[in-house]
């Protein structure tokens, strides 16, 4: 950076993320979504709008959904991050990530990892949902492909398959 | 030889997307996930004006700017673009003039978007500022300002067709009635923001684009053009796509000013767009008006129809030319309709261009006719699919305007529909507010005419077999999630008779597969399914002889099935396929290309009259559907209860993409008519957001019941037709037919937001009193 | 068009400590959720150089629930509002209205205080910093001209927030910190009519505690919006009402979305000692049209917004007046 701007804060945050715990050294302003693709790598969450209106950066934080575009990384200081690359057990789909793709939850993909960590966040909470519930828990994630309707039988197809 | 086998192992499937682990894992690498570590930041400065001229750019002190690596102004690219070469009349970065708010003015490449961001600050731009139109009617005005010196009067194109004897069409009709329908201009909001990643060589003058596009194949004429490079240095390549529905089936600016920005750097440049700007770059649906008039017997049978049509396009020609021919040609090949006139106008104003999307041209004629026909329907006392069934085509056809109709399911489509809705015993049982309402609709399988008629097939496929006996697919079709590479896949897995994960397919990489046309018009599994299915045969004709050699016996007599090769009534184990595949190697000195083609024949091509070739293609898919409404007369809110809709895709390689593909454009119908809509403040886009942009979420998105039928094409890859757009425009017709079964309201302008829904009631309300006043005072 | 300016942040645990950061950082702001600041910020409209964050002070994290009624700390989120068991049995229109706010994760995020201090909305505010910039900025930022009204002074953009109507009809009292010393005034006194300082707050001072009384009339909220999520209101209506023997004896109406405040109808006690009729709904849709003053803020037309707030308006009383005589009859 070559101009006259007060240096920024940075501090070393330590969080856990995906279940490792992680310590990395982050301005005060960056977004957790910033963070994670351009300092991380972990490019599966996506970016769909220019704050908060679509979805496609959805993450578990805490086990709750929150938009990693509307999250300070500093915020997590000390939380549990998990992202769409978390879900994954030994590089096997889990239930969710196979309903997605069995029942074509999925079809251009780009809102489906936030699609999927919202629905995560929902089976955690309530593993049986009805149709209702699955509706409210993914009110936030705009799909332009699907219309939904196989988006809703893939969460159905998970929760069945519940452990 | 072996023939076609009956049995269907792999087409017919519902199949899971060969890419689809990448997707739900985040795996699955889109053009803004690509490593960009050592990449420069571009950046756009966008005009703030309508409609000017560029007195100047001063770009001095953003040059200096430390940090900053390249900037680039229209001065830099003397080259116009455009998608059909008859029509190329934009800058990558507006030269002299610019004719929107939000054209690319300059763009800067610097070391982080923080200075990037600076640097577009410290550009000056002087204009002279022109009259700007954001309105048809303002752009035709006698005394407006061209846009485009060539194009006086803000015209891009009149289009005038007859067909039939109108007059005596009318004549003849029990009924004439005249409607003029309007529809707001629709985005395509596709998930996926812009972006472009830009390698450029400078000691090889080498440049590796990989960009957000439907179609690598345009995109790299484009670059070759306007960066004035030998198209063998450039390579395109597309990664995963999020989304299209046709706002990236042209070259756009963001992609030739990032790899102008690379060349001028002389290194790699990545350019994402934000939603705004993604917005901006548009291309979508153009406002558009119609004035529809159409003669009807007591029984239903359509005798005339005349319309009149004018698309607002925006600033540039972009697909314009073709929107304006399809609304025209595609009123045909729906129904039988004995005489047609049409006059369409697509004019030119100072906003974002326009485009292709989803439904081409198709759409909001589609709406204005459906509704018209129901409203004739009910006058005369017809049931609405009683008037349809009265107009029925039946296949081999050809229309009037030269369309070629080969398979014809809409038939089925009405009857399955009325059935699963209840229509007979539900309609007019709902109680108040409530009603229920149908349309049907048809697409094109690919335009049978190709953009650039340079004499090659519409299509091309290698298949390459080699020591590990796995084949590979190499085909330049973008799958941007709607499963092509699935359907290719299971097309050359059929033929073959082989496991469907045998098959990898590598697309879109201008350096590895062959060209491909792109992702537009539904014509990939129509015509690169096709070039598979030749190419998996004659990949086969290879294995077959080389069978054949190993077991002693004629080519005719070998069978295959399950991977395994074995003489026809033979009681031997016969051979595998690793064993055949080897065999076959070793006979044709190693690895095996074998290349497939289609090309659509000069009889398909459309009418002779001028722009006949718009709306040809070798097969039209239609869908009926019904759509159930409750409309809160308080707030205005209409909500779309249920959806059942039926299409003939000719025969569905893959059900499960079928069914999200119907589904999808069912839906995408909805938001068109419930709430999408672009608007403009002084040429400032308004909606830009998706706060703004009204993308239906979850919550008031309906049940879609669906039921694929399947025709037979004669020339589909196994019967196939398109399954992607044809159910789209029938949304809309069969939203506003609901609602007047509710209601008993009209409603003639889209969409259908609470707002109008109020206003309307208000009207009517208004008008009823008055009516009941003067029935007084008499 | 989207770069997150530079700042810091301070995360004071106590309410001292905050009023100290705020006294020493005068470039600062207070967030909580930040759903509402961080998009504004990337937009440019703002660039502290400190944002304080309150959610590390543990009393305004806190729902207490006592005889005088309940205290809800300034920064419980909405996800959390609307799960306590208390607020869901008491308050069914605080609860239907933080559930009208955006989506599940904006909940999460979001806080009843950051909420009630939401910054006014309007189609020519809530913009990129090129849109702005292109169309002369506007007098609510950087601008002269209100592009709404281009002949007044005043700023028109509209308050959005959901939660305020539905404390408002309970009488809610708000707590504020500050460096003058904390004050307690009802939650109406905290909004001006004014979009571009519609917030009745010195420099510095910020929300601990939302106080409700124990024995809050039967209410409820309705939110209008073209979707059935994500969108603030075009306009939203919560209504108390009490009634003893088929007539109304208690009525409050509150609006937010239509105005630069949300606020209590006045007016209302016209309509107490009365039958619930179509003539009482009438004078009720009257009083609703009268007060409201939607503006051309939102991409739904103004008219509407008037005609949909009395519509709710009328809904809510007539389901509250429903609800009541039917309970008093079975009583």
């Amino acid at each position: 950076m070559q101009r006259d701007r007060p240096s920024p804060r940075t501090h070393i945050r330590a969080f856990r993320l995906n279940g490792r715990a992680r310590e990395i050294l982050v301005a005060d302003s960056e977004l957790l979504l910033d963070t994670l693709r351009e300092a991380l790598g972990l490019t599966g969450t996506k970016q769909g709008c220019d704050g908060g209106e679509c979805g496609a950066c959805t993450v578990l934080i805490d086990g709750r959904p929150r938009l990693a575009c509307l999250t300070r990384t500093e915020e997590c200081a000390g939380h549990d991050v998990e992202t769409i690359e978390g879900l994954a057990e030994n590089g096997r789909m889990s239930r969710l990530q196979r309903a997605f793709h069995e029942r074509l939850g999925t079809q251009c993909g780009y809102c489906t990892p936030g699609m999927i960590i919202a629905a995560e966040g929902l089976l955690r909470r309530d593993p049986a949902p009805d149709e209702t519930a699955i509706r409210a828990a993914l009110a936030g994630n705009l799909c332009r492909c699907t219309g939904y309707v196989k988006i809703i039988e893939a969460v159905q197809e998970a929760a069945r398959g519940a452990p | 030889m072996t023939v076609m086998r009956n049995t269907r192992d792999v087409v017919g499937q519902p199949t899971p997307l060969i890419d689809g682990v990448e997707k739900v894992m985040g795996a699955a690498k889109y053009t803004a996930d690509l490593p960009v570590a050592d990449a420069l930041v571009g950046r756009i400065l966008r005009s703030p004006v309508s409609h000017a001229r560029i007195v100047g750019i001063d770009t001095a002190a953003a040059r200096a700017l430390p940090g900053v690596r390249a900037v680039i102004t229209g001065a830099d690219c003397a080259a116009t673009y455009g998608v059909l070469p008859i029509a190329m009349n934009e800058y990558p970065l507006a030269r002299d003039v610019v004719r929107y708010r939000g054209e690319p003015l300059a763009a800067v490449a610097a070391v982080d978007a923080e200075t990037a961001a600076a640097a577009l600050k410290l550009i000056r731009c002087e204009f002279d500022i022109l009259p700007a139109y954001y309105t048809a009617d303002a752009a035709r005005a006698p005394d407006a300002v061209a846009l485009h010196a060539n194009k006086p009067g803000n015209i891009e194109r009149a289009v005038h067709h007859r067909f039939g004897d109108v007059e005596a069409g009318f004549a003849q009709a029990d009924l004439v009635r005249e409607h003029v329908y309007a529809c707001a201009e629709v985005a395509h909001a596709q998930m996926e923001r812009n972006a472009a990643l830009v390698e450029y060589d400078p000691a090889r003058d080498h440049l590796t684009i990989w960009s957000t596009t439907q179609v690598p194949y345009y995109v790299h004429l484009m670059l070759a053009r306007c960066l004035e490079m030998d198209a063998s240095r450039i390579r395109v390549v597309k990664p995963f796509v999020g989304g299209g529905f046709g706002a990236r089936v042209e070259t756009l600016n963001f992609e030739i000013i990032a790899a102008l920005l690379a060349r001028a750097a002389g290194g790699k440049v990545s350019l994402r767009l934000s939603r705004e700007e993604t917005f901006l770059t548009h291309r979508g649906r153009p406002e558009t008006e119609i004035r529809l008039k159409l003669g009807m017997t007591r029984a239903g049978r359509l005798t005339a129809c005349a319309a009149e049509v004018v698309q607002r396009g925006g600033a540039y020609a972009g697909y314009g030319i073709i929107t304006i021919l399809y609304a025209g040609a595609l009123l045909q090949g729906l129904y039988d309709i004995p005489a047609i006139a049409y006059d369409g106008v697509r004019v030119y104003a100072n906003l974002p261009p326009c485009g292709a999307m989803r439904g081409h041209g198709s759409v909001d004629m589609r709406f204005a006719f459906e509704a018209l026909l129901d409203r004739m329907a009910r006058e005369i006392g017809l049931d609405p699919f009683a008037v349809r069934r009265a107009n029925l085509l039946s296949a081999p056809t050809e229309t009037q305007n030269g369309l070629r109709i080969e398979s014809y399911g809409l038939g089925e489509c009405l009857d399955w529909v009325e059935q699963a809705s209840l229509w007979r015993e539900r309609r007019g049982r709902l109680g108040t507010g409530r009603g229920l309402g149908m349309a049907c609709s048809h697409y094109v399988s690919g335009a049978a005419k190709p953009i650039h008629w340079t004499g090659e097939p519409h299509a091309v496929v290698h298949l390459r077999l080699d020591f590990d006996g796995g084949v590979t697919l190499l085909t330049g079709a973008a799958d941007i999630g709607q499963g092509s590479s699935t359907v290719m896949a299971q097309a050359a897995a059929e033929v073959l008779g082989i496991r469907l994960d045998r098959v990898r397919v590598v697309t879109a990489d201008s350096m590895l597969t062959p060209k491909d046309n792109g992702s537009y018009s539904s014509r990939v599994t129509f015509m690169v399914g096709n070039a598979t299915i030749d190419a998996a045969r004659a990949l086969l004709a290879h294995l077959v002889a080389a069978a054949a050699a190993r077991l002693g016996v004629s080519e005719t007599a070998i069978q295959h099935e399950n991977e395994t090769f074995f003489v026809a009534g033979g009681d031997g184990p016969g051979l595998s396929f690793a064993d055949v595949a080897q065999a076959a190697l070793a006979r044709e000195g190693g690895a095996i290309t074998a290349k497939g083609s289609f090309t659509c024949p000069v009889e398909f091509q459309g009418g002779k009259h001028k722009g006949g070739a718009v709306g040809a293609t070798m097969g039209f898919s239609y869908a009926a559907q019904v759509v159930e409404v409750a409309v809160d007369h308080e707030t205005g809110m209409v909500a779309v209860e249920k959806v059942w809709v039926a299409q003939d895709c000719g025969f569905a390689i893959n059900p499960l993409a079928v069914e999200g593909q119907i589904q999808g454009a069912v839906w995408m119908g909805m938001g068109q008519a419930i709430g999408e809509e672009t608007r403009y403040e002084q040429g400032l886009a308004v909606h830009a957001s998706f706060l703004d942009y009204r993308v239906p979420t979850i919550i008031e998105s309906p049940p879609i019941a669906l039921h694929i039928v399947e025709s037979i094409d004669p020339n589909g890859p196994f019967g196939a037709k398109e399954a992607s757009e044809g159910a789209l425009a029938g949304f809309l017709p069969a939203l506003t037919n609901a609602i007047a079964d509710a209601l008993g309201l009209e409603i003639d302008t889209l969409p259908v937001t609470p707002d109008r829904i109020l206003e309307a009631l208000a009207h009517r309300q208004r008008a009823r009193r008055l009516a009941k006043a003067l029935e007084e005072a008499v | 068009m989207e770069i997150m300016p530079r700042f810091d942040v301070l995360r004071p645990t106590s309410v001292a400590a905050a009023i100290d950061d705020s006294r020493r950082c005068q470039a600062s702001r207070f967030v909580a959720g930040g759903t509402d600041l961080m998009v504004n910020l990337r937009h440019g409209l703002g660039t502290p150089e400190t944002l304080i964050d309150l959610r590390h002070i543990p009393e305004l994290r806190e729902i207490s629930a006592g005889e005088s009624g309940i205290a809800i700390g300034a920064a419980v989120t909405l996800a959390d509002l609307a799960a306590n068991p208390e607020i869901r049995q008491r308050y069914p229109a605080i609860v239907a209205a933080a559930c009208a706010v955006g989506a599940p994760a904006h909940r999460e995020a979001g806080t009843i205080g950051g909420n009630l201090c939401l910054d006014t909305r309007c189609l020519f505010y809530n913009r990129s910093a090129w849109w702005r910039e292109a169309n002369d900025f506007c007098l609510k930022h950087q601008g002269e001209t209100c592009h709404v009204a281009p002949t007044g002074k005043r700023c028109h953009a509209a308050f959005s927030g959901d939660l305020a109507p539905a404390l408002l009809i309970h009488d809610a009292e708000i707590e504020i910190a500050g460096a003058a010393g904390p004050r307690r005034v009802p939650l109406a006194d905290l909004y001006a009519e004014d979009g571009a300082a519609h917030l009745r707050l010195a420099r510095g001072e910020f929300l601990v505690r939302i106080h409700l009384p124990a024995d809050p009339w039967p209410a409820a909220y309705a939110k209008a919006r073209t979707r059935g999520a994500i969108d603030f209101p075009l306009a939203g209506v919560a209504v108390a009402l009490r009634a003893e023997a088929g007539k109304v004896t208690g009525l409050r109406v509150a609006l937010t979305g239509t105005n630069a405040r949300p606020f209590l109808l006045t007016g209302i006690e016209a309509l107490e000692n009365a039958c619930i009729d179509a003539a009482w709904l009438d004078r009720l849709a009257k009083l609703v049209q009268k007060q409201v003053s939607p503006m051309r803020t939102t991409l739904l037309a103004a008219q509407y917004r008037r005609r949909v707030a009395s519509a709710l308006a009328q809904r809510l009383a007539r389901a509250l007046g429903g609800m009541v005589t039917e309970n008093s009859t079975a009583a």
